[in-house]
């Protein structure tokens, strides 16, 4: 099975000129399997972390999303404990338009503004809307324990 | 006499020379015979008489039958049917007689009745009418050797009937007159004795193999005794041949008894030598009776006709006659090891019982319709076969310059090709080195006669000859030269090797005056025209005092102007006048072939179609004084150009090029043989090569042996081909090695498609009922009856796998576009402006002028947008494929389209506009940008097709392609797709008049710097067009065979293609199509009259075919 010329021309364009504090490369074996590291936004309770993730295009990629997924542990409202994701643009929301950077860029962003009102994690969501600054300081100890860096 | 002796009241009297043969058997009555019988043959009488009719009518009615299917045949009344018939005699039998001829016409019955008694004098057999009376003692029979039969039979009993080394005489019953041998061109059939028969069935050992039942009755021969006693027969595997050599007045035979028993019992053996002499009649010419074109032959072709059966039988027994006395050939024909006559004869039959002759519409000439019999075709192997032989020498013969007129260069092969044609003009055979004598005949020698028998005296010390045509059964004393009755010949070049040219150089070269009228030449009426006998041809008083010297050329419309541009292209300007003769005004012909005066040395040239050439004909025909120039005028030669187009010898168009006068004769054609041996007929026909121009000859010796897997029929078709066809093949090799065209190379891909979801839907909506409704066909054994309902139902897959649009119909079937529809940019921007506001409309300002500018990227697969399409709310753009796709994975999840870009919708596909960026043109048009609605469906092919040609405009920006289809629907599809694209395109099909067509071309091949494409329908445009100056041929269907793939792919590949030919083939996987595809490769030859006629055939071939389209795996 030939990669698409789209796949290709992303991948390229990922190396050749990342988007900041994202990286994403290709996994040997399986172009469409990519390596992904996201820096915790600065000012966000994941500031100072990086987090690895797995993204997988799937068959019928663009027309249908990627799948992405934490493997860093993180505690985040819309993250659930398997590092799932909830963002709409990973689901109905997608559209070919966008494309892997943008997803991890939007993934960046979810970072900044965890959206409680919408959870995939609902202890955590819980936590977060009723204490929030306690939330966050798990948040914070979460990613100096799992994703320093190291 | 016949009065005296012939006193039964019904009974003509025969005349003198008939009377043992009327009156042995006059069997109107048992009585009469009796007493008859008794008057001459005394012994006799008591012995047979009792159960002579019972014997009669058990043997008879079956033989009659064995006969019967050429009866029918012979509608002629003045044919030899009956003569070899059984004789009607016994009234008894009689009603059998009557209830199976009252199917023919008339005049047969009264041969029935009345051949055995009185007629027998008056009907001479046609094939040797000449021949009316000779004695036995006639000098010039000659001694052709002796026959030692040892089991004669006596069919007496008593003693002193013969003694040995007493002379014997060996008569057929009917020849025999009192001691005096009778004609024996007069031959009766043999009389049905009611006695004989009796004495076979007394016979049961008597060994009869060698004669099939079918000739057991009429081949008896008789041994009389110097008295004139009948006592003994010729047995009947000696008979069966003895007797026809008789009947047919080719030999006498005089015997001498060896050896027999003093006293005679019925049914003992006899040895009896037979001394037989060639009678000088044998040596006559063969006539045959009837014009090929007879309403007869048409009538029944599968039947032999009466003609043709004694050509056989005579041959046959002719043959028979020279093993049996040794005789073998000493130079010439080889005649060895082929199936005997009879074997090819039964075998032909049998074939054609189980091929039931099936009438195949075939288009002909232009636009004749004509139903042919849909015979035996041939398989490429034997094409290659039979052109072999005519090529064998070819590389070796000279060449000959062209006339300084002629412009252009010819290549080696092409002088070669002046060379043989000249000199068939010409009359000298040097281009191809003949044998002197005539291919089809062998020399024998008599041989030298023993000397105890003095009666013939013709001994001479040197050693004479004769000669025999083996395929014919002619038999000649004066030397058959090889010699050519017709000047012209078959020039049967593959396709593209410049046939027009080379007619061209000939034209130029050999002129007029150099050959002498053609005394030979076809009447324009149809009087006959097949004798070998100069003599009997009508004189005809309308020759000009000028000698012909014009040339005319008959071609298809299509082709019309291209020969009258090559013509001229290749002559020097003012050497050659070339009127084409076509359309309402005609101008006068007689003008136009005239030279003006004695300084006029221009070559005049008519080139006209056959299309007008049958009208005319029809013209000529319809009234007795009607005329028509084209065939009043005598030209000095007369052209057929794609000379198959008159292939059918019963289509108007044939009968009208048979009746041009001309003193040469060309047919030129890459394709001399279409599918069948016959297909050749008509052409010999037009070429007047005798005697092949004879049907009856052609079909006894080409089409019944081949059909019987004889391999004779293509030996002689070989021969034939020898001396008139000049065929060479591009791949075709001089003496240096080389190849004697040089074609720039030919690429062949095929590109497999796969179908879009929806159009898969579609074609498997279609696919399934129609291959339940063929199982269940298959499996009620009803599929050879629903043939043409089967093949309706392929050919709705074959369009749906082109486009669904061509199945649905109008339904569903998308607005074709119009210039209406095309909206202008600054329209839009309007529009647009209008409905979101001043921001909106900035934005769609500037969007549509980076329209303008070159290639945005797509936001789906983030190339540069090939097509790009608008969004209709929101302007943003994409790719057409991308959109497309994204829209339809969508919907297949129910949801609505929207912009990938923004998420605006709903979005539907109708709603796209298509970004068309007009090419630059020649003009000097700014390119500019065309919006349009994406209003039109595309299919998997056209997408293909517009992608290829998108590409190929990218790396020629002035590339010239040739699209083919079989659909002429399908050909509007993909004009609408063309002129989307904004290429210029031609179209080229049968719909078009001939104007239109050259318009056509000629616009394709002027110069332009801008990229063209023609369309052209695979039927219309597969011959002879020369489209050149393309190099890119796409096939948007397969054909059933590939040989019209291939020649449609010729119009661009062939000689003056200066650029490698690429073809690229459209398939769709999983399709109907892959199946016809291994069709082809299967056998190329057999289906294409199958699958296209109205009423198909009905073989299992095609039946197997059927089951490979539906097949499973």
């Amino acid at each position: 099975m030939s990669l698409p010329k789209r796949i290709i021309k992303e991948t390229e364009r990922l190396v050749a000129d990342p988007a900041p504090g994202i990286t994403a490369a290709p996994h040997e074996d399986n172009l469409r399997y990519f390596n992904v590291t996201i820096q915790g936004p600065d000012g966000s309770p994941f500031q100072n972390g990086i987090f690895k993730l797995e993204l997988f295009l799937p068959e019928e990629y663009p027309m249908a999303p990627p799948k992405v997924r934490f493997l860093t542990k993180i505690y985040h409202p819309n993250i659930d404990k398997l590092g799932r994701i909830c963002l709409d643009i990973l689901k109905d929301k997608w559209s070919p338009a966008l494309q892997i950077r943008t997803v991890l860029l939007s993934i960046q962003a979810l970072l900044s503004a965890p959206n409680p009102d919408d959870p995939l994690a609902t202890d955590v969501a819980k936590h977060y809307k009723e204490n929030e600054n306690d939330a966050q300081r798990v948040s914070q100890e979460w990613t100096q324990k799992y994703a320093s860096g190291d | 006499m016949s009065d005296t002796e012939m006193s039964d009241g019904p009974l003509d009297g025969p005349p003198p020379g008939l009377f043992f043969a009327g009156s042995d058997d006059d069997e109107p009555a048992p009585v009469e015979a009796s007493q008859k019988v008794e008057v001459q043959n005394v012994p006799r009488q008591g012995l047979f008489l009792p159960d002579s009719d019972d014997d009669e009518e058990r043997v008879f009615p079956k033989d009659f039958k064995g006969k019967g299917a050429p009866i029918e045949d012979g509608q002629e009344s003045d044919l030899p049917d009956f003569e070899e018939l059984p004789r009607a005699s016994s009234p008894s039998s009689a009603g059998d007689h009557v209830s199976i001829s009252s199917s023919s016409p008339p005049p047969q019955p009264v041969d029935l009745f009345s051949s055995n008694k009185g007629a027998g004098p008056s009907k001479k057999r046609k094939l040797s009418p000449e021949i009316s009376l000779s004695t036995p003692q006639a000098t010039e029979s000659m001694y052709i050797g002796e026959v030692l039969v040892t089991n004669a039979f006596s069919n007496v009993s008593g003693k002193g009937y013969i003694k040995p080394n007493e002379v014997v005489q060996v008569k057929r019953e009917d020849q025999d007159d009192q001691g005096t041998s009778s004609t024996p061109s007069n031959p009766a059939p043999p009389p049905k004795k009611t006695k004989q028969l009796t004495l076979r069935a007394m016979m049961p050992t008597r060994p009869a193999k060698a004669s099939n039942k079918k000739t057991k009755v009429d081949t008896i021969v008789r041994l009389y005794n110097s008295r004139g006693f009948e006592f003994a027969r010729l047995p009947t595997e000696v008979s069966a041949w003895v007797a026809k050599l008789l009947d047919y007045g080719v030999v006498e035979i005089n015997g001498t008894m060896t050896d027999c028993p003093e006293k005679l019992t019925v049914g003992v053996s006899l040895m009896v030598t037979l001394n037989i002499y060639m009678r000088p009649s044998a040596f006559q010419p063969l006539k045959t009776s009837k014009d090929a074109d007879g309403p007869r032959a048409l009538f029944n072709e599968t039947a032999e006709t009466m003609d043709e059966r004694v050509l056989r039988e005579r041959k046959t027994s002719i043959l028979k006659l020279f093993k049996v006395v040794g005789l073998t050939p000493r130079a010439g024909a080889n005649f060895s090891g082929r199936k005997s006559d009879e074997q090819v004869h039964e075998e032909a039959l049998k074939r054609m019982a189980q091929h039931k002759p099936q009438k195949v519409k075939e288009v002909v000439g232009d636009g004749e319709e004509i139903e042919t019999e849909d015979a035996e075709n041939l398989s490429m192997n034997e094409l290659d076969l039979i052109y072999k032989k005519a090529q064998h020498n070819d590389s070796n013969m000279g060449l000959m310059e062209a006339p300084p007129s002629f412009t252009l260069t010819l290549r080696g092969y092409q002088k070669q090709a002046l060379l043989w044609m000249n000199s068939l003009e010409t009359g000298a055979m040097d281009a191809r080195e003949a044998s002197s004598m005539h291919p089809l005949w062998s020399q024998y020698a008599f041989p030298e006669k023993p000397d105890f028998t003095a009666e013939f005296i013709d001994l001479t010390e040197d050693e004479k000859f004769f000669y025999f045509n083996p395929y014919s059964g002619e038999l000649s004393l004066k030397f058959p030269k090889a010699e050519r009755n017709c000047r012209g010949g078959i020039l049967a070049d593959e396709m593209g090797m410049g046939k027009t040219i080379m007619l061209s150089a000939l034209i130029q070269s050999s002129r007029a005056c150099d050959a002498e009228p053609e005394t030979a030449e076809a009447p324009a009426n149809k009087s006959r025209q097949l004798r070998l006998n100069k003599a009997f041809r009508p004189n005809r008083g309308d020759s000009k005092a000028r000698t012909p010297s014009a040339t005319l050329i008959v071609a298809p419309t299509s082709l019309l102007t291209q020969w009258a541009d090559e013509l001229q292209r290749s002559s020097q300007p003012g050497t050659m006048e070339v009127v084409v003769w076509h359309g309402s005004n005609r101008l006068d012909l007689h003008a136009a072939v005239q030279n003006k005066d004695e300084d006029d040395k221009t070559i005049k040239v008519v080139v006209t179609s056959y299309g007008v050439l049958a009208s005319e004909h029809a013209k000529v025909e319809k009234s007795s004084n009607g005329h028509s120039p084209v065939f009043d005028i005598e030209w000095f030669r007369v052209v057929l150009d794609e000379a198959h187009h008159c292939k059918s010898r019963t289509s108007k168009t044939a009968k009208a090029v048979y009746a041009v006068k001309a003193r040469c004769r060309w047919a030129v054609t890459g394709t001399p043989i279409v599918n069948r041996l016959e297909d050749l007929y008509s052409l010999l026909k037009f070429l007047n090569f005798k005697p092949w121009s004879d049907f009856a000859f052609f079909r006894s010796f080409i089409t019944l042996p081949f059909l019987a897997r004889d391999p004779k029929a293509i030996e002689v078709v070989q021969i034939i081909l020898e001396s008139i066809l000049l065929r060479r093949e591009k791949n075709m090799r001089d003496t240096d090695g080389n190849r004697i065209v040089e074609l720039p190379p030919k690429e062949v891909v095929l590109d497999n498609l796969e179908f879009a979801p929806l159009e898969r839907m579609i074609y498997d909506s279609l696919y399934a009922p129609i291959k339940r409704n063929f199982e269940k066909l298959d499996a009620q054994g009803l599929l050879s009856k629903n043939y043409t309902h089967i093949l309706a139902m392929l050919m709705r897959l074959r369009r749906a796998v082109l486009h669904p649009n061509l199945v649905i119909g109008a339904n569903g079937k998308d607005k074709v576009s119009s210039k209406e529809e095309i909206d202008d940019v600054n329209e839009m921007i309007q529009k647009f402006a209008k409905g979101d506001g001043a921001e909106g409309g900035k934005f769609a300002e500037d969007v549509l002028n980076s329209l303008n500018e070159e290639a945005a990227e797509c936001p789906i697969c983030l190339d540069v947008m090939e097509i790009p399409m608008l969004l209709p709310k929101c302007l943003h753009q994409c790719c057409r494929d991308c959109i497309l796709a994204f829209i339809s994975t969508r919907e297949e999840k129910g949801e609505e389209g929207r912009c990938p870009t923004c998420s605006k919708g709903p979005l539907k596909e109708g709603e796209l506009v298509e970004v068309m960026r007009a090419q630059p043109t020649a003009e000097g048009k700014p390119p500019g940008v065309v919006l349009r609605r994406n209003d039109f469906r595309s299919s998997t092919k056209l997408e293909a097709l517009t992608k290829d040609l998108r590409k190929l405009r990218d790396q020629d920006p002035c590339f010239r392609a040739v699209v083919f289809s079989q659909f002429t629907s399908f050909l509007d599809l993909i004009q609408i797709v063309l002129e989307r694209e904004g290429f210029d395109q031609y179209r080229f099909d049968g719909t078009m008049d001939l104007k239109k067509r050259n318009a056509a071309v000629s616009e394709f091949k002027s110069a332009s710097r801008s990229p063209k494409i023609m369309i052209v329908s695979l039927k219309a445009g597969g011959v002879g067009l020369n489209l050149t100056n393309a190099n890119h041929v796409f096939m948007m269907d397969c054909w059933w065979n590939a040989a019209t793939e291939h020649q449609a792919i010729d119009r661009v590949h062939r000689i003056g293609q200066e650029k490698t030919v690429y073809v690229k083939h459209y398939l769709v996987n999983d399709t109907i199509e892959g199946r016809i595809v291994r069709i082809q490769q299967r056998k190329t030859a057999i289906i294409k009259e199958a699958f296209r006629g109205t009423q198909a055939n009905k073989d299992s071939e095609s039946i197997e075919n059927l089951k490979i389209m539906f097949g499973t795996d």
